[in-house]
């Protein structure tokens, strides 16, 4: 039972960081009905630049031997300002990769590639720039203690502080969207544009300032959810490409753009791996799209989704 | 000369599979399917081929070509009812669900060979016996191969079958109603290509010498989706130059660091740096040629520059079928 208890606790704290991923997904998604391709991308930009902005130093592999910021910023101003830059890359993605193609009403799949040439670059900057090696912060976040343990005895329950931290800022951040989508007057602007973006522009919205906006969202959420993974182990140049997956896994499980839909698909997926039985654990990275592809035969909608009548 | 082929028969040889790999994601696309399957079954053809050269026939000394036409057999039957299956649940979905749902399977079928003992877990098998003394010896495989496919593939859209295909990509459901029998016109795309894909590992295995969950991955998955969007997505030329170009752009990125006129720096980016040319090099060519390098427009230009610029009389009075995504 205390396992059990255990297991549960450690996937929610590693599914409510999928779920924050997920989020800038279905973000984008919902309004322009393509997949971001260089959300992974995005999230390992949020990690490097928040390990720079703490002052940290990087390897000797890459263009930038040893080299590290004058500056030392507090863990959380470095991640606030790492996700802001990772928001404004995200607003530069959709500049360089979308708008052109949008303008031009070409193929939506055409995104697909174009947004995946921009996180090949991305990524391999990133490569060239500080090399192929793992990073991990060396943070202890300040005078906390490193665990908590919540039941004690012979088979404690035992939680970090970081995965904590991480629980509670992805669910500070879920309900400040919730919020912002549903009880602002931007929130109801990106409504429409996702409802019918021609109709919304028809109207007056200034849908290409929205389109900016979701992007800009998506990438402060990415970066962030790249920080936080940062924190809990390592990273390297690569470590967004696993999670870019499994984030596909997470919003068609939820329903693709759907936001609650997203943060329930996180949790499921996080807390199905954390159940994954110890001898199968080389198995453990097939679990969500095992899921995946269940949901998607059983359920295309997703868990909260709607079914979507065919009209000829 | 000669010498300078062999020395760059690894690149031709993987430019031709790409060609062929090209195809095999444009089949499924003829019936409008956007499957994103093919490096799953080129994975698996080359693991047939891997598993029956090391370990089924192990012969002695050079390897004989009869036995890489048995594997090949093996790997497109293989491929192919994996394939039927796939598709008969997969192609349910349409659009951006089948994509997700192909990504799915490949990731899937990845993480189960690299776990299993027979595909020889994570280091992959090794040590895979060749047929050939140099590499360049492999056009004699793939260059057929590429050749057949394309003209299969062309031949294809002229005939019934291909007719259907294009039915359904036009509109599934007018297609149903006109008597197409829409679920058998998909899974026969979605098995051609899958078997197609099968094929092109079973002689890159045997080429490359190791294979390794590593073959399956998702990259290679929106790689190969390049060769066909870069290409052109209108006709079989189109994925076959897309996968030839695409294959040999970082390596000849990588040639162009030698040139002693180039400053230090611009050949060290060249060489360690040359995937984040080929990044901007897709995301532009995606803005820049929208219809892919090759259009039916373009070849009809070629075709009358050809005649000398003359219409003969009686022809191209109608005006052709415009096909549109």
């Amino acid at each position: 039972m205390r396992l059990l208890f255990q297991k549960l606790l450690n996937g929610i704290a590693i599914g409510s960081v999928y779920a924050l991923f997920a989020l800038g997904y279905t973000i984008v998604f919902s309004i322009l009905r393509v997949i971001n391709f260089a959300h992974g991308a995005i999230f390992t930009v949020g990690a490097y630049l928040t390990y720079a902005l703490t002052g940290a130093a990087f390897g000797r592999n890459g263009q930038l031997r040893n080299a590290s910021l004058p500056l030392e910023l507090n863990f959380w101003i470095a991640l606030t300002l790492g996700a802001l830059g990772a928001g404004v890359l995200g607003v530069i993605v959709e500049r360089l990769a979308f708008k052109p193609l949008r303008q031009r009403g070409s193929d939506p799949l055409l995104t697909l590639v174009s947004s995946l040439g921009v996180a090949i670059a991305t990524v391999n900057i990133l490569q060239y720039l500080f090399g192929a090696e793992n990073y991990s912060f060396g943070e202890t976040l300040g005078s906390m203690p490193a665990s908590v343990t919540l039941v004690g005895g012979e088979l404690p329950v035992v939680i970090r502080t970081k995965q904590i931290v991480i629980f509670a800022v992805s669910m500070v951040l879920v309900v400040a969207l919730t919020l912002l989508v549903n009880r602002t007057r931007t929130g109801k602007g990106l409504r429409a544009v996702a409802e019918d973006l021609t109709t919304a522009r028809l109207l007056g919205i200034d849908t290409d300032r929205l389109i900016r906006l979701s992007f800009f969202i998506s990438g402060v959420l990415g970066g962030i959810a790249g920080a936080l993974i940062g924190l809990a182990g390592s990273f390297n140049y690569q470590f967004g490409v696993t999670i870019g997956l499994k984030g596909l896994a997470v919003i068609v499980l939820g329903g693709l753009g759907d936001i609650p839909g997203a943060v329930v698909g996180g949790l499921v997926i996080g807390v199905a791996e954390a159940f994954v039985p110890a001898e199968y654990n080389a198995y453990k990275d097939a679990v969500p799209f095992v899921v995946l592809l269940v949901v998607l035969l059983v359920r295309p909608q997703g868990l909260l989704g709607r079914a979507q009548v065919q009209k000829v | 000369m000669l010498d300078f082929l062999n020395s760059q028969g690894t690149i031709y040889v993987s430019m031709v599979l790409g060609g062929v790999l090209g195809l095999s994601l444009y089949l499924p696309l003829l019936a409008g399917q956007l499957s994103l399957a093919s490096p799953g079954f080129y994975a698996l053809g080359g693991f047939v081929a891997a598993v029956l050269s090391t370990k089924t026939f192990d012969v002695e000394g050079t390897y004989p070509i009869h036995l890489v036409l048995v594997e090949l057999v093996v790997a497109a039957a293989i491929c192919g009812v994996l394939a039927f299956v796939v598709g008969l649940a997969a192609l349910r979905l349409t659009g951006i669900y089948l994509a997700l749902a192909t990504i799915a399977f490949v990731e899937v079928l990845r993480v189960f060979t690299l776990n299993l003992e027979l595909t020889g877990g994570a280091v992959g098998i090794f040590a895979i016996p060749q047929p050939f003394g140099t590499q360049l010896s492999y056009l004699w495989l793939a260059g057929p191969l590429l050749i057949a496919a394309a003209l299969f593939t062309w031949r294809l859209e002229k005939v019934r079958v291909g007719r259907a295909f294009a039915a359904v990509r036009e509109d599934e459901l007018a297609a149903a109603s006109m008597g197409v029998d829409t679920t058998r016109a998909k899974i026969t795309a979605f098995v051609l290509g899958g078997v197609l894909a099968g094929l092109a590992g079973v002689i890159a295995a045997h080429q490359i010498n190791t294979w390794s969950h590593r073959q399956a991955s998702f990259d290679a998955s929106i790689a190969y989706l390049a060769f066909v969007l870069i290409g052109g997505t209108r006709t079989f030329l189109g994925p076959v130059a897309g996968g030839l170009f695409l294959t040999y752009l970082p390596e000849w990125l990588r040639e162009q660091a030698k040139h002693e006129f180039l400053p230090a720096w611009a050949a060290e980016f060249l060489r360690t740096g040359r995937f984040i040319i080929y990044g901007v090099l897709l995301a532009a060519s995606c803005v820049f040629f929208p219809r892919g390098l090759i259009t039916p427009e373009l070849l009809r230009r070629i075709k009358r520059i050809g005649r000398g610029g003359s219409r003969p009389p009686g022809q191209n009075i109608r005006p052709e079928p415009e096909v549109v995504a």
